[in-house]
Formats: C-alpha cells, structure tokens, sequence
C-alpha cells in the first residue's frame, strides 16, 4: 500500500488566484474546476468497496462449491493500480519552468536596474529654471533641434509646431 | 581701485569646475537709482562725501554742461523730455503687468517640462512596480505543478477505486443472480404444486356433489336470510 498512493497536497488556491496574470484567468479557472471535478469523484468513491458476505452466500446458494471457489479466487484477485505516466513529464515541465523563470527574472532585474538608472537621472537633474538650453537639450536628448536634417528654421517639420 | 563689476563673482568656465553645472542665475539684477546710475557708485562716494555727494556731482555736472553750453538746449530736448515722460508714465503704469504675462508664459513652458518629467518618474516607478510584482507571480510556480501532480494522483486513485468496486459489483451480481435464479425455481415449483393440487381437486368435484353442496348453500342462504330479517 506504501507506493499505492501519491499524496494528494493541499493547495491553497486563493494564494494561487492572487498569484495568475490576468491573462490567465481563463486558464486557471479551467485548472480549478478540473481539479475540483476529480477531487469531487474522488470523494464520491469509497475508499474500499463492502466486503461481501461469504457466510450468507454460502447458506443461500445450493450449489456446492461455488460460493467456495468464488470466495477463493476474490481474495486471490489483485487489482492492478493504474500506471502513472504523466508524472515525470510534469517533473520534466515543472525543470523547464524553474529554467525559463530563472531567464525571466534574470531579464527582469536588468529591466528594473535600467529603470532605476533612468530614474536616478531624472532625479538628480538640475531644476529648469537653473537650465540652459543646451542643459535641456543634454537632460532631454528629443529636445535637440536636428540642424542637419531640416536647416533651415523652425528646424522641424512644420506638423511638429 | 576695486570696481565691483556686475557679475564678477560669476566665475565664467575658467575653473577646474568648469563642467559642472553652472551656479543659478541672480533673480534681479544690480540696484540702479533712476534706472541709470548703479547703486555701488552712491556707495563708493558715501565715505569721502556722504549722502549728497554723488547728487551734488550730479547737478554741478549738469549745470556746466548747461552753462558751458557742451550741451545745448534747442527743439529736440523739449521732444527728448516728452518722449522721455511719456516713456516713464507707460513704464511705471503698465511695467508690472507685463513683467507679471512674460513671468506667466516662462512659468508655463517651465510646468509643461515639469509635467514631462514627473510623469515620465511616475511611469518609471510604476514600471518597477510591475517588474516585481511579475517577479513575485512568477514564485508562484509551484502552485501549478503541485496541482497538476495532485491531478494525476486523484485521477488515479479514482481509477483504482473504480476498479475495486466494478470487481466488487460484478462479484455480488453473479452470486445474486445465482440466488435470484434459486428462488425463481422454488417459487415455480410452488406455484405449478399449488395449480395442480387445485385443479385435481376440481376434477375430482363429481356433478353429485356439487348438487349436494348447491342445496345445501340455498338451505344456509334461506336460513341467514329469516335470521337477518329477525334483527332488521
């Protein structure tokens, strides 16, 4: 009975919810309820059938040894637990996953590191009544009017205006 | 001498420093007395000659150039006093006013940089807000795989417990069925006994003895009937 059965976690779902991105909502409901279907089947079995009563079958049934033979190959009978082939292939994904998330988060802190850099510029520049223009056009590089490209004045597009 | 140049004490990219930002403009200019002569010239003249010096330089100076006739007063100085006085009054009237709208303008071209600029550090947070509240969803990983494990688990166990109990069903349909089968028999037998014990005993009725017995029911009836009448 020892390799018979999984054990079965308690998984907090609320935590779970919190945790999905939006636009995986549907997804993940559909997880839920899959989930909530088996372990509504599974609570409607029990968890062994009733034993059946040899004694009263044996005083009922006239023919001699049936009941006898019957009883003997029930107990002789093993029911053969079903194979699980999925679970290594969860392992396999659940490896996967911890690798792709390990690039997410790496992808993710050198976003936050770039963010943080903007940041700090932004806060540390010099208030605008303390600028130049040519301060303003270095804090704001898309300030800078392109001489080259349109020479002549307003140095823009005239749709810019 | 030490002529105290305006903006002197604003050093002009000579230093080491010279990259650096540059220290922020004064927000007024020099003091200046009737709009023409600096304050630090009152203030060079104040310890030889005291208040009055510098307005005594000033009329004897004006005077000479009257008397000496350097400058010489036709047509045009009366047109220069005019313009000049109506220069002065639109000055003093309106001056403040249109300090104040040119103020206004720079004020708004300031605001809108502002905006830019707080807006673009409030989206920057934001960004880093979501980053790690992406990175926090993502710890919760486990939570899937521990459900798809629970799944497989709970499909199989209900797999076994279907098994045993369809072995089980199957098992107790047959011995029913044999005692269901025995039953069947014996009740058969019963009845079959039953319809043929009766139907020997009709048979063996003779037409004498039903006469017998039709009479003697009347006689029972007739008897009943006096009885009956007696207790209505």
């Amino acid at each position: 009975m020892a390799g018979r059965r999984a054990a079965i976690k308690a998984i907090d779902w609320a935590a779970f919810a919190e945790r999905v991105p939006p636009n995986q909502k549907a997804m993940f409901n559909a997880l839920k309820t899959r989930s909530d279907a088996l372990s509504a089947r599974l609570a409607a079995l029990p968890e062994k059938p009733p034993a059946i009563d040899w004694a009263y079958y044996k005083t009922a049934v006239a023919k001699a040894g049936m009941v006898d033979e019957f009883q003997k190959k029930f107990s002789a009978l093993k029911i053969p637990e079903p194979v699980d082939t999925q679970t290594s292939k969860i392992n396999a994904q659940e490896q996967e996953a911890a690798k792709s998330t390990a690039e997410y988060v790496q992808a993710s802190k050198a976003r936050i590191a770039q963010y943080e850099q903007e940041l700090q510029k932004l806060r540390s520049m010099i208030p605008f009544e303390q600028m130049t223009l040519e301060d303003l056009h270095e804090a704001f590089p898309e300030t800078r009017l392109d001489k080259e490209k349109y020479p002549y004045w307003p140095h823009k597009p005239i749709a810019d205006l | 001498i030490t002529c105290s140049v305006l903006h002197a004490t604003r050093p002009l990219h000579t230093s080491k420093q010279h990259l650096a930002p540059l220290p922020p403009l004064p927000e007024k200019g020099g003091e200046v007395r009737y709009g023409l002569i600096p304050e630090e010239f009152f203030q060079f003249l104040y310890p030889k000659t005291g208040v009055t010096g510098p307005y005594m330089l000033g009329t004897g100076l004006i005077l000479y150039f009257l008397s000496k006739e350097i400058y010489v007063v036709n047509h045009e100085t009366v047109a220069a006093a005019c313009i000049l006085a109506v220069i002065i009054y639109g000055v003093k009237k309106f001056g403040p006013d249109v300090a104040a709208f040119a103020d206004k303008l720079n004020e708004e071209k300031i605001a809108k940089a502002q905006a830019v600029k707080n807006e673009s550090i409030e989206g920057l947070e934001a960004a880093i807000e979501q980053e790690k509240k992406e990175q926090w969803r993502v710890e919760g990983r486990s939570y899937l795989f521990d459900a798809k494990r629970n799944n497989v688990a709970m499909l199989l166990e209900a797999n076994y417990r279907e098994r045993l109990l369809t072995v089980y069903n199957e098992v107790k349909k047959r011995l029913d069925y044999q005692v269901a089968m025995q039953n069947l028999k014996r009740q058969k037998e019963q009845d079959h006994m039953i319809q043929w014990v009766e139907k020997s005993v009709i048979q063996s009725i003779t037409p004498q003895q039903q006469k017998e017995s039709i009479t003697k029911c009347i006689l029972d009836l007739k008897a009943l009937s006096k009885s009956a009448q007696a207790t209505a």
